[in-house]
């Protein structure tokens, strides 16, 4: 009896053995902070489901982000996780969207808040882990394999000098202006591009107005440093002496006092490949807010 | 169906405008209308040499239209159409359409930043608003973009009601260029509020404003952009108390999808039924408030601005999240002199700025500290001092060391100013001190960056003659690590009326002088000249012409490279000022 019941949980178990996927998964070490855009992608994060042995059977991808000392901070809802069919012979290859399905993935506490706010995590280093679950009775069928990773959202710079609304001095100003703003934090792992434009803005024109639609007077990569002095080589003589003492913009009254010059800069910061350092986030340009100067 | 219904609203209050003016037959109109000419040369040597470029279009033209037509004192019409020949979009949706570039179809070309037709009839409290219109609802909702489209503003008695919807952009498809064209989704917007007012006491209002793209509106669409959602939803409450006290506060929620490509989830609250969440919506909070008592001779304030870090509206595409804001304020007028007028001004203003609130990036911290303070010693004697600081700290992830940039800019500005029977003399001499630190996150080692900046000016005013000359003598030197650069400029300005005042003449001319390290140095002189023609009391001609000739030493190759730039702008302007009755 004692030896039938040997032979039975022997042979179960070469079964279970031989139902064992193999798994494979390669994660960027610094993924996108922001979580639905590992998903657009393909270099982020690729999954490799091994064959199954000749088997047919279902399985679910049990996946959770821990922090470093193994606290589970959000897990996929196995009740409602898609399924997958591994191949009797050859790899299925999986992505972010499969792998770290944020339509059901369940966080906890803080780290929920955080991602209903703000589609990120807090900055820190963390780890994924994946499994499959053989259905129906999720018993696993691979090794977890899990891998770590760094997320911290890019801050784009903000502008300093000159501040928002200054007024400079015309005699000073067409000599030389010199623009400050702050880094890109964190230091990226490349030299970041400091892209900065300076756009005239004409009579009649809003500001930003004149930021989408005139062609720069700068238009300047700088790499690394965060200070660049302009010498515009433009007269900042007004255009014309007459004074319009008022104009009327869609109905408003509004000043249009033609002496003087008014600007709008800003920056765009670009990665080592020339591409905006974070396309996902407000604009899409990695434009930072721009400031306007006047010059009288 | 939703469209009939718009326009035959607008028909129905345009008619029943047109109908009341009839009653009333004042007439009058006022505004301007005009046409501008641009042109811009620039000469490179030696030839094919490309170390400068071009930075304004080749050939460019504007027309201006904007007239108010008033009937009456209840019923005005007023035109703002300002049209371009061609586009000149580097930054923003429209990017990459630039002369000689792929044409614009009508819908980009009516909805292209450049270009503005809007006509907003006015009856009494109510105001039509069609086509191109930057509204500003609030701080947080929506202000900085322009929608082609309709709406009204009502405000009958206390009552505030605004509608307005439209196009900010249509749908741009992508192209590899040249010249590149990032490409946009056609993004259709509507905003609407509703309050109450009464100017100088009390204003309380609603805002909602929505964006939303739409994901087959551009083929091929752009590569790096996302289609976007978003509404907002954000109360404004302004209080003017007596003796100059004010409280101002508005308070926002925006939920925001940043890629409509992603699929719905539950897990995300939506804000139904004017949003449904994706995976990649946020939802978050923002406030600004502020308080303080505005006086004659004393202002003071304390003003505070949080955005959350999901914080993001389509109203305003460029607003930077996850930061707090607060800032004192103050403006001050003391020590009279014999006619009891002061003598002493002084606007300062500390704060701080703290980055970062969410942490989901790496902490930064801003102060942000200005004063200005203006003393008039006597009828001669006056003097400006203003400083300026700017710090920013933050950690610097792998990096062994933080960022630490800190800003400081002193300057002095003292004037001395004499007459006697022909004329007044105006002698003034600036020097501002610039330092910039910054801190190298690898080594660890500060780095900097000293600017000396002094400019002396004299301006003499004749009693009896119409010249306006103006002499200024300045010197600029930036020393960093491995570069010093000197600029000295020597610059000259004169005006005229000539022609028994109808033509106004004005001149400048300025030399620079740039040297680089031991380079030998730059050489550059700038000559500009502006005629205003004054034809007749409403109708002038304004021409103004520029030249920029810039010659290098041998800081550059190839040696000795030079350009000649030039501008000239002139323009016809016509100021309606008629009144019939």
């Amino acid at each position: 009896m004692i030896k039938k019941l040997i032979l039975a949980i022997a042979l179960l178990y070469s079964g279970y053995l031989a139902a064992q996927i193999k798994v494979t998964m390669v994660l960027s070490g610094r993924p996108p902070a922001n979580l639905a855009e590992w998903a657009n992608r393909k270099d982020v994060l690729t999954f490799i489901m091994g064959e199954s042995g000749g088997q047919r059977f279902e399985v679910k991808i049990k996946t959770e982000i821990k922090t470093l000392d193994g606290t589970v901070i959000g897990s996929t809802n196995l009740n409602t996780a898609r399924s997958f069919s591994p191949l009797p012979a050859g790899s299925t290859i999986l992505g972010a969207l499969d792998v770290l399905p944020l339509d059901n993935l369940v966080f906890t506490g803080k780290y929920l808040s955080a991602m209903q706010k703000t589609g990120k995590l807090p900055a820190d280093n963390y780890m994924l882990c994946v499994q499959l679950l053989r259905l129906p009775d999720y018993a696993p069928a691979s090794d977890p394999v899990c891998k770590n990773f760094y997320l911290a959202a890019y801050q784009l710079p903000i502008l300093m000098v000159p501040a928002n609304e200054q007024e400079l001095n015309a005699k000073v100003a067409q000599t030389a202006i010199i623009f400050r703003w702050t880094p890109v934090v964190p230091a990226s792992t490349t030299p970041v591009t400091y892209h900065i434009q300076v756009f005239e803005i004409l009579e009649n024109q809003h500001d930003v107005q004149a930021l989408r639609s005139n062609q720069p007077l700068l238009d300047k990569n700088i790499i690394g440093a965060t200070q660049f002095i302009w010498q515009p080589q433009i007269s900042m003589m007004p255009y014309s002496n007459e004074k319009d003492s008022i104009s009327t913009i869609q109905g408003k009254v509004r000043d249009g006092n033609t002496q003087g010059k008014k600007f709008i800069w800003t920056i765009q910061t670009l990665d080592n490949a020339g591409q905006p350092l974070n396309q996902t986030e407000g604009n899409g340009e990695s434009r930072s807010e721009p400031h306007v100067f006047y010059v009288k | 169906m939703l469209r009939k219904k718009h326009i035959a609203i607008c028909l129905l209050i345009t008619s029943s405008i047109a109908t009341a003016q009839t009653a009333d037959k004042k007439f009058s109109v006022s505004g301007t209308m005009g046409v501008t000419y641009e042109g811009y040369g620039l000469n490179r040597n030696p030839a094919g040499w490309t170390g400068y470029t071009a930075r304004r279009p080749w050939n460019q033209v504007r027309f201006s239209f904007m007239p108010n037509f008033q009937f009456g004192k209840d019923f005005s019409l007023p035109f703002n159409i300002n049209l371009a020949a061609l586009p000149t979009n580097f930054a923003g949706p429209f990017s990459g359409f630039i002369p000689g570039g792929p044409k614009q179809n009508f819908k980009q070309w009516i909805t292209n930043p450049i270009n503005s037709i809007a006509v907003n009839p006015t009856y009494k409290w109510a105001e039509l608003q069609l086509g191109t219109q930057y509204l500003k609802y609030s701080e947080l909702s929506t202000g900085d973009i322009g929608i082609f489209g309709a709406g009204f503003d009502l405000r009958p008695k206390t009552y505030r009601i605004k509608f307005f919807t439209g196009t900010s952009q249509p749908g741009i498809n992508y192209f590899t260029g040249p010249p590149l064209i990032t490409g946009a989704f056609k993004r259709s917007n509507w905003m609407f509020q509703i309050g109450r007012e009464r100017e100088g006491k009390y204003e309380v209002a609603f805002n909602f404003a929505k964006g939303k793209d739409f994901i087959n509106s551009s083929a091929p669409p752009p590569l790096s952009i996302k289609p976007q959602e978003g509404f907002i939803a954000s109360l404004v409450t302004n209080v003017f108390f007596d003796k100059g006290w004010y409280l101002k506060l508005e308070g926002a929620q925006s939920t925001f999808t940043k890629d409509l490509t992603t699929p719905y989830t539950p897990l995300i609250k939506s804000f139904e039924p004017f949003i449904k969440s994706h995976t990649s919506t946020t939802r978050d909070y923002a406030g600004t408030g502020s308080i303080g008592k505005k006086g004659k001779n004393f202002d003071l304030g304390v003003s505070t601005k949080y955005l959350g870090a999901g914080f993001q509206t389509a109203g305003y595409p460029y607003l930077q999240p996850d930061r707090l804001d607060y800032t004192v304020n103050t403006k001050w007028n003391t020590w009279k002199n014999k006619s009891n007028i002061y003598r002493m001004n002084i606007v300062a203003s500390l704060g701080q700025r703290v980055n970062n609130i969410s942490n989901t990036t790496l902490s930064a911290k801003q102060l942000i500290g200005n004063l200005n303070w203006f003393t008039q010693f006597n009828d001669q004697w006056s003097l400006n001092v203003n400083y300026n600081n700017f710090g920013f700290q933050s950690a610097s992830g792998l990096n062994p060391y933080g960022i630490k940039n800190v800003s400081n800019d002193l300057g002095f500005n003292p004037t001395y100013t004499w007459s006697n029977s022909k004329m007044l003399n105006m002698l003034s001499f600036s020097y501002n001190y610039s330092k910039y630190d910054e801190r190298d996150v690898l080594t660890g080692l500060t780095t900097g960056n000293n600017t000396h900046t002094a400019l002396l000016t004299y301006v003499p005013t004749y009693f009896t003659k119409e010249l306006t000359p103006d002499f200024s003598v300045m010197y600029f030197s930036n020393d960093v690590l491995l570069a010093k650069t000197t600029l000295v400029t020597i610059s000259s300005g004169l005006g005229m009326p000539v022609a028994k005042k109808k033509l106004q003449l004005r001149g400048q001319l300025q030399y620079n002088l740039v040297k680089l390290n031991t380079f030998k140095n730059d050489n550059n002189l700038i000559a500009s000249f502006s005629v205003d023609w004054k034809i007749s009391k409403q109708f002038s001609w304004n021409t103004y012409l520029s030249t920029n000739y810039f010659k290098y030493g041998n800081s550059i190759i190839p040696n000795g490279a030079n350009y000649l730039e030039t501008t000239c702008r002139t323009g016809f302007r016509y100021k309606f000022d008629t009144k019939k009755k």
